[in-house]
């Protein structure tokens, strides 16, 4: 009930503008909570088919933030650390979603075509990548960071929000021995556990956020 | 290319030309790593290091309009600038010690950190065993993110190759540069916060901030503690300022403190504090998860009373107390412990040490219990500091009577006890054992107007820490002001030093009246400074009826009969006389008291420096002797009023002798809890004041007042 609220609340805080930073209280009351329902989206993907949260009940599904350019997403590229944890997760039967919500104009903007060629080009495997460009996705999760990474169970919950792995740096240094907060909660629900770190600081690039309009 | 020649030039140099000449100048600054966005460069503050020594050096980052790098906490998204060093001959770095941050909006995110140009001190501590002659080669390997809209990770190794010389040579633009941008450091707070849940929120209290602050935020250390852009939202409530907080979404806390930085507006000027808040127990415990958190990532701040380490401020304090001692209205009633040692030690050595050792009991109880006070005071906000107790004009009377009264006894006008023992000692060489204790006491009322030097940072750093760490500072405090008695207590060897007792006591007593009445005239000028003509008559009203009472006490006595009817009309006299002096003694407004001087105030320090003055501002009270011999020997001299006049440098003088908030949170401020306080303000909009030390000499105002006024004078070299 509070996603529904979302839109309401931010209206509102956008009428308190004066009394902050403008759009600011939008992120502060997303309605991405862990251990709450996810909050429900629809998204053009780069083949041009809307793809819903809903269409993949019964599955854990993992949200990335990405923006080619940010030189923290290219850390993980570069290093096919990225790739690899992809390809892992398909295996693992994941569905990965890679987002893009830079709007038209900034960096880490792409059409759909662009989006496959990046995918043909870096050898990733997301199941399918959302093109985002009013950032209305990254709005209801409270994106702040490429990556930002988000996994939600089968039952459509929240299970994890934050940083990729534990080391917040762009050098290509840090990803040898750095831990995958991803890798470490997937294999927590799949066992049936807990997630024991569910909520981290992420790093990266700000998320290139559309004006609203 | 200039580096590289002299570089060249100094390694064909041979030891000769290490001991430096001045004027031989080795780069105070290294070469540039430049990228379109940001020049970095390292800093130093000398051109030559001395073995031992501990300098400041900086990294320089010069940022493109529309860029900005990171603080410690980068906010919702980018990372703070990091340095590895490698460095030569066994010397150390400290941490990067953080201007105060900016939140730069990215819409909707928020960012903190620096943009225009940013200078990052780092302190370099040279060993004792650096060779001299021989090079010390700082080396910074620095990493920097600079983000726009898009972020660019930035990196470039920084060397520095500086001579290690018998004296140090100072780099003088270096070192000014440097010192303005340390001086620019959000400065402690003088209260400790407290964070605990308000709802899904959190609520910081801060106990200390001034009502007038405006455009408060609140920088957390930690990066997993707030929301970055969400709205605090201040209130006030019971005297203290609370500000909402969002949570962070990745919110975990631990146990104890938090730390970070606060900046608000007021009076026109920014401002930055660091400040630490105790953390609500029951908010961990809500926030421990399924599992355990990962570490905070704890990135040192100053901490409070920057330069002073406990291990300082107790030495400190320790000195300060020693010196205590040596205070006019002190050393009377010290001395004639002492010569009331000499002539029990005839009688029994036992006795004499016990004596002392009640003296010392008297001594830290009255001050644990005077410093309880302070800090318990500060804990709930009330802007005190040391020497408020006499900002109270019925107390400084109830000073003047006391004094006026050890004066009376000296001389012999009368006798306090009824044993035939105490023939011959008064209130404070009584032999008694309440009468040691109370001369313990009575001497540390005697000498908190006289806040020694050493003692001001000392206790600064005291009110600025729990309450435990401050009690030591005062414990080492009270130890030191106790020493001479204790010691002469414990050693017959001191005491033999003495001549033998005979009319010269009786004499030298008598004489010691005097001190005492002089303080007593000093706090009587004080009550008048304080309370007006009203304050005059109080204090004379209450001596004279202290000289009353004690005369009629004593004719009873001698004559046997009427005791009690006496002692009824005596404690008649004292609560009249009690009752006028506070009815009289109401505190004044009060007003600048020399001709020549402004009253201070923080908009005026800004509006001033805005007209491109300098401004010196000298805080002070009429109980404080120190800042009066300041007054006296330094800012009253004909040379320091000249180059005032010739420099343009404006006077204001913040009289703490009344109660006043304002002040006492620019004491804070600056990491002091009490005058003097002195304070130079260059004549740039903004610029952050130079701190004069505690003791003035005239040579010593003039140089800052040129330094202040932008006209470079020549540092002197260690």
């Amino acid at each position: 009930m509070k996603a529904n609220l979302t839109r309401q609340t931010f209206i509102a805080g956008l009428a308190l503008a004066g009394f902050s930073l403008a759009a600011a209280p939008a992120l502060a009351q997303s309605a991405a909570r862990i251990g709450a329902p996810a909050p429900a989206f629809e998204a053009v993907d780069a083949d041009g088919k809307t793809r819903k949260l809903s269409e993949f009940a019964g599955k854990t599904v993992i949200l990335e933030w990405t923006n080619h350019d940010c030189p923290y997403v290219r850390k993980h590229y570069t290093s096919a650390t990225m790739q690899t944890l992809q390809k892992d997760m398909a295996k693992e039967g994941v569905v990965w979603l890679s987002v893009i919500s830079s709007p038209v104009g900034e960096q880490g903007h792409v059409d759909g075509a662009r989006a496959n060629e990046l995918t043909r080009s870096r050898d990733a495997a997301p199941a399918a990548v959302l093109l985002d460009p009013n950032s209305k996705v990254a709005r209801a999760y409270g994106a702040t960071t490429t990556p930002h990474m988000y996994i939600i169970d089968g039952k459509g919950t929240l299970a994890y929000m934050g940083a990729i792995d534990d080391k917040p740096s762009a050098s290509a240094a840090s990803i040898e021995g750095a831990k995958s907060y991803v890798r470490q909660a997937v294999a927590e629900l799949k066992a049936g556990k807990p997630v024991s770190e569910a909520s981290t600081k992420a790093y990266g690039c700000a998320v290139k956020y559309a004006p609203v309009s | 290319m200039a580096y590289a020649l002299n570089r060249q030039f100094w390694r064909q140099a041979a030891l000769a030309l290490a001991l430096l000449v001045p004027g031989l100048a080795q780069a105070a600054e290294s070469a540039a790593v430049t990228s379109p966005r940001v020049t970095a460069t390292l800093l130093s503050s000398r051109e030559a290091v001395a073995p031992g020594e501990r300098f400041q050096v900086a990294l320089v980052q010069k940022i493109a309009p529309g860029w900005h790098t990171y603080w410690a906490n980068p906010g919702d998204s980018g990372e703070p600038t990091r340095i590895a060093w490698t460095l030569s001959q066994g010397a150390t770095a400290g941490e990067i010690q953080w201007p105060a941050p900016k939140a730069i909006p990215v819409e909707p995110l928020v960012n903190f950190g620096f943009e225009g140009t940013v200078l990052l001190p780092v302190e370099i501590t040279v060993p004792a065993e650096a060779k001299i002659g021989e090079r010390l080669t700082l080396q910074a390997a620095a990493t920097w993110l600079v983000c726009e809209k898009i972020c660019i990770p930035e990196e470039g190794t920084l060397t520095l190759d500086l001579p290690v010389a018998p004296a140090a040579i100072v780099a003088e633009a270096a070192q000014s540069r440097i010192e303005a941008a340390r001086a620019a450091l959000p400065a402690p707070a003088g209260f400790r916060g407290r964070l605990a849940a308000e709802g899904e929120a959190l609520a910081l209290t801060l106990p200390g901030l001034p009502a007038a602050a405006t455009e408060l935020r609140v920088f957390p250390l930690s990066d997993t503690l707030i929301d970055h852009a969400a709205a605090q939202e201040v209130r006030t409530a019971d005297g203290a300022t609370l500000v909402r907080l969002a949570r962070s979404s990745a919110f975990k806390i631990a146990a104890g403190e938090i730390a970070g930085v606060l900046t608000y507006r007021e009076g026109g000027l920014s401002r930055a504090l660091t400040f630490a808040a105790d953390v609500d127990p029951a908010l961990v415990g809500a926030a421990a998860g399924p599992a355990a958190a990962p570490a905070v990532p704890r990135i040192p701040l100053p901490a409070a009373g920057a330069d002073l380490t406990l291990w300082a401020a107790l030495l400190f304090a320790f000195a300060g107390g020693l010196i205590l001692n040596l205070m006019p209205c002190v050393l009377p009633v010290l001395f004639i412990k002492a010569l009331g040692f000499a002539q029990l030690a005839r009688a029994s050595r036992s006795q004499v040490r016990e004596q002392g050792l009640l003296f010392l009991t008297g001594v830290l109880v009255t001050f644990m219990a005077l410093a309880g006070l302070v800090i318990a005071l500060g804990a709930f906000g009330t802007s005190v500091g040391w020497g408020f107790q006499l900002q109270s004009p019925p107390l400084v009377i109830a000073l003047a009577v006391v004094m006026t009264l050890i004066g009376l006894n000296l001389l012999g006008a009368f006798e306090i006890g009824t044993s035939a023992a105490g023939v011959g000692h008064g209130l404070a060489g009584r032999g008694g054992r309440l009468g040691a204790f109370m001369t313990g006491a009575l001497a540390v009322v005697v000498a908190t107007p006289c806040t020694a030097p050493f003692m001001g940072a000392a206790i600064g750093y005291a009110v600025t820490q729990p309450p435990a760490l401050g009690l030591s500072v005062f414990l080492s405090l009270a130890l030191g002001f106790a020493l001479p008695v204790v010691a002469l207590s414990f050693a017959p060897g001191l005491l033999r030093l003495l001549p033998k007792p005979g009319r010269w006591m009786l004499i030298l007593k008598q004489a010691f009246a005097f001190p005492m009445f002089a303080t007593a005239i000093w706090l009587i000028w004080v009550a008048s400074v304080q309370a007006g003509p009203g304050g005059v008559l109080a204090a004379l009203v209450a001596v004279l009826a202290a000289g009353f009472i004690v005369w009629l006490v004593g004719i009873a006595r001698n004559s046997g009969r009427g005791r009690l009817a006496s002692s009824l009309v005596a404690l008649l006299i004292a609560v009249g006389a009690g009752w006028f002096v506070t009815q009289s003694a109401v505190p004044e407004v009060a007003q600048a008291r020399a001709g020549d001087t402004e009253t201070w105030s923080p908009e005026r320090v800004a509006a001033l420096q805005a007209e491109g003055r300098p401004v010196f501002v000298n805080f002070t009270a009429a109980w404080c002797i120190t800042c009066l011999a300041n007054e006296r020997v330094a800012l009253s001299r004909q040379e320091v009023k000249d180059a005032f006049a010739e420099l343009k440098v404006v006077y204001l003088k913040a009289d703490w002798t009344n109660r006043d908030s304002q002040i006492a949170f620019a004491l804070a401020e600056q990491g002091r809890a009490g005058v003097p306080l002195y304070l130079f303000y260059p004549g740039h909009k903004g610029a952050q004041p130079e701190i004069l030390p505690q003791l003035l000499t005239p040579d010593m105002v003039v140089t800052a007042a040129t330094r202040a006024a932008g006209k470079e004078v020549r540092t002197a070299t260690r």
